[in-house]
């Protein structure tokens, strides 16, 4: 911490100043904020935010199939007898699967990626969920017969879509992409529902 | 087309302008450190959407709203009004992160811009070249003698105010680059599959593509509108000659305009996998291009004296300013900076009679006699003075 107020105060609340400001978005004066709050807030609130957190850790498991974030493995819409085993749709996070989830459009199953390519962020397609898509296609008992990319229409997500398409074309696999009505560069996370919604049902095939 | 009314708040010295402008030429006088470069470079900058030179976005944002503004801003605030009607544009330039109180610090912090176009929020490229400018410097000079790359800029400047397509193709290009360059770095050390290089390929061909045919057009005809000004301009009468060399094999440099240059440019990049995996960079493509600038022959750059690469520089931007007007049918917003006192009569002369070609011209200048005021028949005068223009 470069923060002098920070380094100046007792090391519990330094541990935990430091601990806010790892996260995300969150700076040196927002982390202490936090920090201050949580010392003020009733026992009880501390004790409810650590027990969240641990909580996520310990109870949340990755899916084996699709390896989205879940309470059980298999997950909740990998065990869902009324899906479309035939289709899955492959997403960069699990905030995406909630994102498509929200528009009732979709039956299928899910694959979540958890990143994708972007050489310059030192991600390469092992360190993706990519061989986990493959072995899960391979398998003699996959009923999957259409694999829908629906990374962001941006650069790495295009990247990603297109070593996904071709990975996939040997194994007679229909691939396809969202159609074009997101805009460029756009975040699935954010795209609103009607428009999310028709993006899967104009779905267009990769050449 | 000129530029009608122009508002900045917190821009460099200018805390608060609010000006409207008439067409004609316009003459601001100002000591030097006065700011007058910050303003043509203020405009430059609502047409351009990049900087006048290198620097970070934050120096844009005045010392007393980075001192006082808890969340510090400088916004920029233009109506246009041209062959396409009447045009609002604004850029805000926002420091990213509350700055911590108590740690004051010299660099300027990190920013970042919103563009509006006619009060809707919009991209860069979509902002770019609603207005058009050609802005002349004393550092013009560099586009002869300086590195490569501010010939690039100067490509890159000139046609996104002409062609869209091309601003999102030179920011794609960049992008592409980055990641096949990162690629090469590791595939250098053997890591991933030369494979996973197509993709990026041929996106860098495809961007590519769309930048070499708008440069090879650009220059050619820049080739004889420069030669016409500079015929004009230089006393020895030597023969002005400007040339695309873009950076690519010997068998790819002819026919840059004819279809299918971009399988061409994918052919390429595939074909110089392993020399740019041996040295981690893509080696060709138009990143390295560049222009040659030849007097009677011979170039420019290092056999010019210093006055014979000043009039070819400013032949070049008066090319530029006969390019612009040709192709949109609208004169573009000339500005020069502080250019006209080091020219003599007979090159001052020539440009004040492009500046009454145009619909506006901004002139700044240090000096009351240059340019003298009977040499600006018409002429509207104004001294800056801390940050507050006013006529005079
Ligand atoms: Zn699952």
């Amino acid at each position: 911490m470069l923060d002098p107020l920070a380094t100046d105060s007792a090391p519990p609340i330094t541990r935990l100043v430091e601990a806010f400001h790892r996260l995300p978005g969150i700076g040196p004066k927002s982390a202490q904020r936090l920090a201050y709050h949580v010392l003020r807030a009733p026992a009880a609130e501390a004790h409810a935010l650590a027990d969240a957190l641990v909580a996520v850790k310990e109870q949340i498991v990755l899916c084996a199939h699709c390896q989205n974030v879940a309470e059980q493995n298999p997950c909740r819409i990998c065990q869902d007898t009324g899906r479309d085993r035939t289709v899955v749709c492959v997403v960069e996070e699990p905030l995406d699967v909630v994102a498509i989830e929200r528009t009732h459009g979709f039956r299928g199953l899910f694959h979540v990626l958890h990143g994708v390519i972007s050489p310059s962020d030192n991600v390469g397609p092992e360190d993706i969920k990519i061989a986990e898509l493959l072995a899960r296609l391979r398998d003699v008992d996959t009923e999957v017969t259409e694999v829908i990319v629906a990374t962001n229409p941006n650069l790495e997500g295009e990247a990603t879509a297109m070593y996904i398409s071709r990975l996939l074309r040997p194994l007679g696999i229909r691939v396809t992409r969202l159609a074009s009505g997101l805009p460029a560069g756009a975040d699935l996370e954010y795209a609103d529902n009607l428009t999310l919604g028709r993006a899967l049902e104009f779905r267009q095939e990769v050449r | 087309m000129r530029l009608s009314h122009l508002a900045l708040t917190h821009v460099r010295s200018f805390e608060h302008l609010d000006m409207d402008f008439e067409p004609g030429v316009h003459v601001v006088y100002g000591e030097n450190g006065s700011g007058k470069t910050n303003l043509l470079e203020a405009i430059a900058l609502l047409s351009t959407a990049r900087r006048a030179r290198a620097g970070r976005d934050g120096e844009l944002i005045s010392w007393t709203a980075l001192a006082e503004d808890p969340l510090p801003a400088a916004q920029l605030s233009a109506r246009i009004d041209g062959a396409a009607g009447s045009t609002t544009l604004d850029i805000t330039v926002m420091t990213r992160a509350v700055r911590d109180a108590g740690t004051a610090s010299t660099e300027p912090p990190a920013a970042s811009r919103r563009f509006r176009v006619n009060g809707v929020a919009r991209r860069a490229s979509d902002l770019i070249g609603r207005l058009r400018t050609v802005l002349f410097s004393v550092d013009d000079v560099g586009l002869v003698d300086g590195a490569p790359a501010a010939r690039r800029r100067f490509l890159d400047v000139t046609i996104s105010q002409l062609e869209p397509l091309y601003v999102r193709a030179l920011q794609r290009y960049g992008r592409v680059l980055v990641q096949r360059n990162s690629l090469l770095k590791r595939l250098q050390e053997r890591r991933g599959d030369a494979g996973e290089l197509d993709f990026w390929d041929q996106e860098a061909a495809t961007a590519g593509a769309v930048l070499v045919r708008a440069r090879a057009e650009l220059l050619s005809r820049l080739d004889e509108l420069a030669s016409d000004s500079h015929r004009d301009l230089s006393t020895k009468g030597e023969q002005l000659r400007i040339a695309y060399e873009p950076a690519l094999p010997d068998d790819l440099r002819e026919g840059l305009c004819e279809p299918g240059l971009d399988s061409r440019l994918a052919a390429m990049f595939r074909a110089t996998r392993p020399l740019d995996i041996r040295r981690a960079m893509t080696l060709h493509g138009p990143h390295r291009d560049d222009i040659a600038m030849l007097l009677d022959g011979h170039a420019a750059g290092s056999f010019a004296s210093r006055g014979e690469q000043r009039t070819l520089a400013l032949a070049l931007r008066l090319g530029e300013v006969a390019l612009s007007r040709e192709r949109t049918g609208d004169a573009p917003v000339l500005l020069l900076d502080d250019v006209l006192s080091e020219l003599d009569v007979r090159r001052r002369a020539r440009v004040v009679a492009a500046a009454y070609e145009v619909d506006q011209v901004f002139i700044t200048t240090p000096d009351e006699d240059r340019p003298r005021i009977e040499e600006l028949p018409g002429a509207r005068r104004y001294a800056l003075e801390g940050g507050t223009l006013t006529p005079r």
